[in-house]
């Protein structure tokens, strides 16, 4: 490939994740979403995964840091980070070359982050339909916002009901920290 | 001839010279949606209350309960002195030509005291704010439950001039803290957390993207926040502007029988006043994070609580929020230009 635009298609294209890699990532993402629901997180995981390397992995810590915004992808970026500096790598080069894999769709904060580090591609679980930001609430995700980052294509529903059991289970036990949330029919 | 420097340091101290407006819903903004309707005027006014009842049972006008059924006709010299809406022309019988006998079948209504229909236009929707009420009342009668907190405050004057001194006070410290982030080559924006209960600065961060691109003000105040709570992720502590208060053990509200006050939950109750306008991110951060009411002072082109999108009064989302924009509207848009409008004077922060 001589030409940049030529590059740039080789390596969007690379990214596109095979269903080898979609089974054997999302089956990692869910055991750590395991983890989180019994240590009383929201069981959502996520992996961040550079040249077939995982580079970060996160599940939510908002309890323990008291920081709403602490979501798995969240913590999963600043591991990249982590990782990115002690390999003394350049961050923004490595995000756009790495694929998020996540058991519940991105809210739309973490959607907007995910633009925000220019992440190419999102493969997800099920949707997200109280915060969901890649079409279920808003669509962040492919919008036109100039100023936010760059789009990001999305794959979805790889165990979608399982995903969504987990959550179901989740939110019967109660949150103490939380206020009364208004009751929904099931 | 006035000299300049007056005018300018009118312009920075004064909070007269901003005014806070609210940023409402989609529904509160938009404009009027009208829908076509026949009325027909009531010769006879003694058939009124007979007419009302045949009408509300044959065309009940579902769903348009804010729509007064019958209007006086102001004009002078009327021949009639009343018009009663028919129905929606929607629910009209499929018919080619439109007359009272058409619309009105043998056995429904007694057509005794009715003129000939005509076709007016009315709100399709009940007014949620006066000036949506003023334009929809200028086309059939409406009624109008009215928020008059809302009324007052798109008229600019929810706040009185104590609390708004206040603001100004606030939004001042967002600044200076813009600047001093500007001055680290970050971007220039800051921004403060206050407990409007105890009009207590809890948190006043600037933007630190030149560390983590994600640490965005509103990002950095909410960590901050979190900190203040004992949590916390981050440390900013190289950051002589950015910072935080715990709240203050008072003796007597943590005293042995006396109702303790109730633990801060991540920002529930706070106040957020913020440079420029939150982008998708900071403005669902704060979402998550249950904030009070959000001030800012410039709109940003791709702003998520007025521009792009309003997602502090998205439906489907679990925590809604009250957003004002303008507070020091004039100096929060310089920051983006030369910024030589923010003298450097030391804000005093309560840290």
């Amino acid at each position: 490939m001589g030409t940049e635009e030529g590059r740039k298609a080789d390596s969007a294209k690379s990214f596109y994740p095979s269903e080898e890699e979609i089974e054997r990532w999302m089956s990692n993402a869910f055991d750590m979403a395991k983890d989180a629901l019994e240590n009383g997180e929201v069981p959502v995981g996520c992996l961040m995964v550079y040249d077939d390397q995982v580079v970060g992995k996160g599940r939510n810590e908002v309890n323990e840091t008291k920081n709403a915004t602490r979501h798995a992808e969240m913590v999963a970026l600043d591991q990249l980070r982590d990782w990115c500096r002690r390999g003394n790598l350049d961050a923004s080069s490595v995000c756009e070359r790495t694929a998020l894999y996540v058991t519940v769709e991105p809210c739309i904060m973490c959607a907007a982050a995910l633009r925000l580090l220019n992440i190419p591609v999102v493969v997800y679980g099920c949707r997200n339909e109280r915060f969901g930001g890649c079409g279920s609430v808003l669509d962040v995700s492919s919008a036109d916002l100039p100023q936010t980052g760059t789009t990001f294509k999305c794959v979805s529903g790889h165990r979608a009901e399982e995903a969504v059991e987990m959550l179901k289970t989740f939110y019967k036990q109660e949150n103490p920290n939380a206020p009364k949330p208004k009751t929904r029919k099931e | 001839m006035e000299p300049q420097t007056k005018r300018w340091k009118g312009s920075v101290c004064d909070s007269d010279s901003w005014v806070a407006y609210p940023v409402l819903s989609d529904e509160q903004s938009q404009d009027v949606e009208l829908i076509k309707a026949f009325a027909a005027p009531i010769v006879n006014k003694k058939e009124t209350s007979r007419l009302l009842r045949e009408l509300s049972t044959l065309y009940p006008l579902n769903g348009l309960q804010h729509i007064k059924r019958v209007r006086a006709v102001r004009e002078k010299g009327s021949p009639h002195p009343l018009e009663v809406l028919v129905c929606l022309v929607s629910d009209a019988p499929d018919t080619k030509v439109i007359n009272i006998d058409s619309l009105l079948p043998s056995d429904g209504v007694r057509r005794d005291g009715l003129g000939e229909p005509f076709v007016v236009k009315v709100p399709a929707r009940p007014p949620l704010t006066r000036p949506q009420f003023e334009l929809a009342s200028k086309h059939w009668p409406t009624s109008f439950h009215e928020d008059k907190q809302v009324t007052v405050a798109l008229r600019g004057e929810l706040f009185s001039p104590p609390q708004k001194a206040r603001m100004h006070m606030y939004m001042t410290s967002a600044l200076t803290a813009a600047q001093a982030g500007k001055e680290l080559g970050m971007e220039a924006v800051g921004a403060v957390v206050v407990d409007p209960a105890t009009e207590r600065i809890v948190a006043v961060g600037h933007d630190c993207r030149g560390d983590h691109p994600l640490h965005h003000a509103a990002m950095v105040c909410i960590d901050l926040v979190a900190q203040s709570q004992g949590g916390g992720r981050y440390s900013f502590d190289r950051y002589p502007a950015c910072g935080f208060t715990s709240p203050t053990s008072d003796p007597f509200q943590s005293a042995p029988g006396s109702e303790a006050s109730p633990q801060p939950y991540i920002c529930t109750g706070y106040d957020l006043y913020v440079t420029r306008e939150p982008c998708v991110m900071c403005a669902m951060a704060l979402v998550h994070s249950r904030i009070g009411r959000v001030f800012y002072g410039t709109a940003s082109a791709d702003g998520a609580v007025g521009t792009r999108y309003k997602i502090h009064s998205q439906k489907d989302l679990n925590h809604h929020f009250e957003v004002y924009k303008g507070v020091l509207g004039k100096q929060c848009e310089d920051l983006n230009g030369l910024g030589h409008h923010i003298k450097r004077e030391r804000v005093q922060q309560s840290r």
